[in-house]
């Protein structure tokens, strides 16, 4: 059992520097180095993020496409906001244990994904029941079977939406996951965790700037792809009817709206170029 | 590992120990309501004033939201974990981080609420000769109430999530709860602490919205006009 994760502390001398650690070569090679406890991190923050898509998009988007679940949208992100991680993550880990999954990482990978999925969930809804209906209705004229016109023109147009709610939740799940230190297992979030065992500030300090880095950094890598690749394929798929209507495709107030509920960064921009 | 029991013969919940400790859970639970209503309460009064900068002088907005949004990104963990080295493990270094997470939400929900308050009504106001700071808190607060409202539930209950972690540092209330219940492997103040932290954020969201319910009367009955129109709309509430 890897569990009683807390016990394995890494051997690090008390009076040592925040820097004299940070920049050490020994803090990021090795087992309990920097390295392979980023890695550890990043992949349970991939998978969840996959996982949560994987499950959010296409039920929502199926919602949406057929018209139903007007209530069920609001109510999930509702709740998804109401769950506090380290308390469901507590609750699963006994449960785990019993049924012989150990510590991890089952119970912080169910917790992180019930985090992921209401603003992925919401932003892929509302961007494809916010495609223009004229455009839906120009895609069937033109024969496009039902799944075409979901794939190739709802879910398409409500692409950047859809990555806005992606973002939202992947930098929430890079900012929640080291709680999973103390929750018997490892990740980023171990040097904290340790630093506070031993009394070491330096550990915890550098700890905290790692975890706080790698969550700004999903942030701005997010940004990027959302600027760089997405326009982009809009553009690319969206470009035989741009062409002959000259028209915005970008999915309609509603769907930006939605965007902004998840996003109250986002919200404040819209606000105040609405009102300039 | 020695004094770990068996997971076989470990049960999930111990019913003795809710009747034994039950001043233990009381405790933890009064200190999370506290912890909660202390960060939600201090983080409104940063709020009102950055926001009220923010709607006074237009250039600060941007700013002031982009350093609550760095604020917001930090993880929790690293957050009360830095404070450490300099307020050691108090009440204190679970407060400033708490505090400093619900700004984002609240001072968003008070810009779109006072953005959002037609223009015609402010013209209206100020044609009647209310002065500034009169046709703010009389005419234009009431009418931003909602989106402040659906403000704090977020807060609260975002708060009520972060609280928990901050049994990292020593505090924590119910989250106190579940770290001792992992430290010992002694499932039942795990389950007590984890399944009340989110009965109490399911509660408090509820307790707000009803609040904001009723502040709003004249939003479910629009169609109600003149002097009698809020208490006639709130009587009428209670009509099947």
């Amino acid at each position: 059992m890897t569990g009683v994760g807390w016990l394995a502390q890494a051997g690090v001398r008390m009076d040592i520097g925040l820097f004299e650690w940070l920049f050490d070569a020994g803090t990021w090679t090795g087992a309990d180095g920097i390295l392979s406890s980023l890695a550890d991190t990043v992949r349970l923050c991939v998978a969840v993020v996959v996982v949560a898509t994987l499950l959010a998009v296409p039920l929502a988007a199926a919602l949406a496409h057929v018209g139903k679940g007007e209530l069920a949208a609001p109510w999930f992100v509702n709740v998804g906001r109401a769950i506090p991680t380290f308390a469901v993550a507590g609750l699963l880990v006994p449960i785990s244990l019993r049924w012989g999954y150990g510590f991890e990482p089952w119970p912080i990978f169910i917790a992180l994904t019930l985090l992921a999925v209401p603003p992925i969930f919401l932003t892929t809804y509302t961007a494809v029941k916010g495609v223009d209906p004229v455009v839906v209705d120009a895609a069937r004229g033109m024969g496009f079977s039902d799944r075409h016109v979901l794939l190739n023109v709802e879910l398409a147009l409500g692409l950047t939406v859809i990555l806005t709610g992606v973002r939202v939740a992947a930098v929430q799940v890079v900012a929640t996951e080291p709680i999973r230190a103390f929750l018997g297992g490892n990740g980023l979030g171990r040097y904290v965790r340790d630093g506070l065992g031993q009394n070491n500030d330096s550990l915890v300090l550098g700890g905290a700037i790692l975890v706080a880095a790698l969550a700004l950094l999903t942030g701005l890598a997010f940004t990027a792809l959302e600027r760089l690749v997405m326009p982009r394929g809009v553009r690319r798929l969206g470009r035989g009817r741009d062409r002959r209507s000259g028209e915005d495709h970008e999915p309609d107030a509603s769907a930006r709206r939605a965007a902004q509920a998840v996003d109250p960064v986002g919200s404040l921009r819209t606000a105040d170029s609405g009102l300039q | 590992m020695t004094g770990v029991p068996a997971e076989a013969t470990n049960p999930i919940i111990r019913w003795e120990y809710l009747v034994d400790e039950w001043d233990q859970i009381q405790t933890a639970l009064v200190q999370h309501i506290e912890l909660t209503l202390l960060a939600v309460a201090l983080g409104l009064v940063v709020a009102a004033g950055l926001a009220t900068v923010a709607l006074r002088k237009r250039w600060t907005a941007g700013p002031i939201t982009a350093l609550s949004a760095f604020l917001y990104t930090i993880p929790s963990v690293a957050l009360f974990a830095m404070l450490v080295p300099y307020t050691g493990v108090s009440r204190t270094t679970a407060v400033i981080p708490l505090v400093g997470y619900t700004l984002l939400v609240l001072i968003t929900s008070i810009l779109i609420g006072f953005r959002s308050v037609p223009p015609a009504v402010r013209e209206a106001a100020e044609g009647m000769g209310l002065s500034p700071a009169r046709r703010a808190l009389t005419v234009e607060l009431p009418l931003a109430v909602p989106y402040i409202v659906t403000g704090i539930r977020v807060a609260m209950v975002t708060t009520v999530g972060l609280v928990t972690v901050a049994a990292i540092v020593g505090q924590g209330g119910l989250g106190r709860l579940i770290l001792d219940g992992l430290r010992r492997t002694f499932w039942t103040p795990m389950m007590v602490g984890a399944s009340l932290s989110i009965l109490l954020a399911l509660t408090f969201d509820l307790v707000i919205w009803a609040i904001g319910r009723a502040l709003t009367p004249w939003a479910r009955a629009a169609h109600q006009s003149g002097k009698h129109g809020a208490r006639a709309a709130r009587a009428g509430r209670t009509r099947p």
